[in-house]
């Protein structure tokens, strides 16, 4: 099995670019990750792409301007980690020496499909009910608030945690000011107990990974593990929220393969649509004890200058969710975190990253499908 | 940019509700006292899903199979935006129902409930389930 390698990294801005051509989107972040992985585009011997809302050829689309002909390309979509899902291919591809410089790229436009919330799946039982994504979240909120006895408080003190954060991301939607705790309770009530401020904006963007073997090279990043698995059945017997199970699952692998503990990750980026879903990911991947994640945040354990922190980018409640490139910005983040060129973002201590991306919204399944990667610097 | 896409073809959204195409209908049905779903023979676990290959969990034939209208909340929640067509607030509980799978039901009433709370299905609204607190 070969080492796999991230070469480089690069993304577009977040937020609502309706009049952009999604081509000029992945373009801008296809460009960036070339040139900070310091290859030619011919050096490149696959594509994948990551993308939830098309349109149909969209790889092909973006490729046209590449000049990167032949090579094998495809498409993955597995909702919100989609783009974490083309990952994860690149890797194990690189791992098994079927390729040895591949281009990930995640990208999507919501702006022109959705004005506000995701429209649910109408093939969907769950979507055919009109039970909205912020809907599905509500309910892990309402079920933990029952359990564990999470405060308001708590699930606010997310959005403050990044949305502070996002205040230092210059590529993010949302940075005008930082909500307080009460301003995030006082916003407009999406889904009880979430309000607008605990809920991701719908976005527009991509991002973009240069993944390949180990060519020598002091500043690339050594892919200690990529995990990903699908959904399985949530239903009346689980014990877990919906969601819960597939993270864990996915964790375990991951930590598995690097051969880590949780408490030895120095920085994470987690999939925080919806702040419960920040409380819920930690717990799943170890940071927390089941029914503790809420007290992370208030705690300082993961702000910027906390023990390990959590979303410094800002996270999706920052950033902006365009799905498929999610992933990609996650994982650009952790690379720019680990080699200590996140600016006034920057944690203190950046050897070992973890991301974690969790798409879902398929009634009955715990998600549709989770990945986890753990990166370090070679130092 | 409000004129983006005026008089040129728009992206396609699934669904009648929301301008798109009508699609088949996914969601339990209920048949008078009971909510129609499938048991597998073997395991005898529960499914509000029909026409399956075979048990998700022990791959045993699955016959079809009539539920108790009557469950307890595993969570709830009341939506405060549209979706689709439904106006807010409206109220959705999860329920699993006695000895049978777990649904998402509509609330007679938008309200967050109690974990537990015993609730009935008691009819449909255009084609959801609907569910009431039952009466102890």
């Amino acid at each position: 099995m070969n080492q796999a390698m991230l070469w480089g990294v690069g993304t577009s801005s977040y937020g609502r670019f309706p009049d952009q051509r999604v081509e000029s989107l992945a373009w801008t972040a296809v460009a960036e990750a070339v040139q900070d992985a310091g290859i030619r585009p011919d050096e490149i011997d696959a594509i994948i792409v990551g993308s939830v809302f098309g349109p149909p050829g969209v790889a092909t689309r973006i490729q046209r301007g590449l000049g990167i002909p032949s090579v094998p390309m495809w498409t993955v979509e597995n909702a919100c980690a989609s783009g974490t899902a083309a990952y994860h291919e690149a890797v194990e591809a690189v791992r098994h020496g079927r390729f040895k410089c591949v281009l990930v790229l995640g990208v999507d436009q919501m702006s022109t499909l959705f004005s506000g919330a995701i429209v649910p799946e109408a093939t969907d039982p769950e979507g055919a009910a009109s039970l909205p994504l912020p809907g599905l979240y509500a309910l892990q909120a309402q079920r933990y608030v029952g359990e564990f006895g999470v405060t308001p408080e708590q699930l606010a003190a997310i959005a403050v945690k990044n949305k502070t954060n996002g205040m230092d991301n210059p590529r993010a939607q949302l940075r005008d000011t930082v909500p307080t705790v009460q301003e995030v309770l006082d916003s407009r009530m999406i889904a009880e107990p979430l309000t607008f401020l605990q809920c991701c904006p719908t976005s527009d963007g991509a991002g973009a990974a240069i993944v390949g073997g180990d060519r020598g090279d002091r500043s690339d990043l050594r892919i200690e593990a990529s995990a990903m698995v699908s959904g399985a059945l949530w239903d009346q017997r689980s014990e877990d929220v919906w969601g819960f199970a597939s993270v864990a699952r996915a964790a375990e692998k991951a930590f598995d393969q690097a051969g880590r503990t949780p408490q030895e990750i120095d920085v994470l980026e987690v999939h925080d649509a919806f702040t419960i879903g920040e409380i819920i990911t930690l717990e799943a991947l170890g940071i927390a004890p089941r029914g503790k994640g809420a007290e992370l945040a208030p705690s300082g354990h993961t702000t910027r200058d906390g023990a390990q922190p959590v979303n410094p980018s800002g996270g999706l409640l920052s950033r902006g969710h365009p799905l498929g490139a999610t992933g990609m910005a996650q994982l650009a983040e952790i690379a720019w975190q680990l080699r200590g060129q996140a600016g006034p973002r920057q944690v203190a201590r950046h050897r070992v990253g973890l991301v974690e991306t969790m798409g879902g919204g398929a009634a009955g399944m715990d998600g549709n499908a989770c990945v986890v990667t753990i990166l370090s610097t070679q130092s | 940019m409000s004129e983006l896409g005026v008089g040129r073809p728009t992206k396609r959204r699934a669904g009648s509700a929301v301008g798109g195409l009508p699609v088949a209908d996914s969601r339990p049905v209920l048949d008078g006292d009971a909510v129609l779903g499938s048991r597998c023979t073997v395991c005898r676990y529960p499914t509000a899903q029909q026409h399956l290959p075979w048990c998700p969990v022990c791959y045993g034939a699955t016959e079809p199979a009539r539920f108790a209208r009557t469950g307890k909340t595993w969570s709830s929640t009341v939506v405060a935006i549209p979706v689709g067509t439904r106006r807010p607030p409206f109220g959705l509980a999860y329920v699993d129902l006695d000895d049978g799978p777990r649904v998402l039901a509509h609330l007679d009433e938008p309200a967050v409930l109690a974990l537990g709370t015993r609730l009935e299905i008691t009819g449909t609204d255009d084609g959801d389930l609907v569910a009431t607190t039952e009466v102890q």
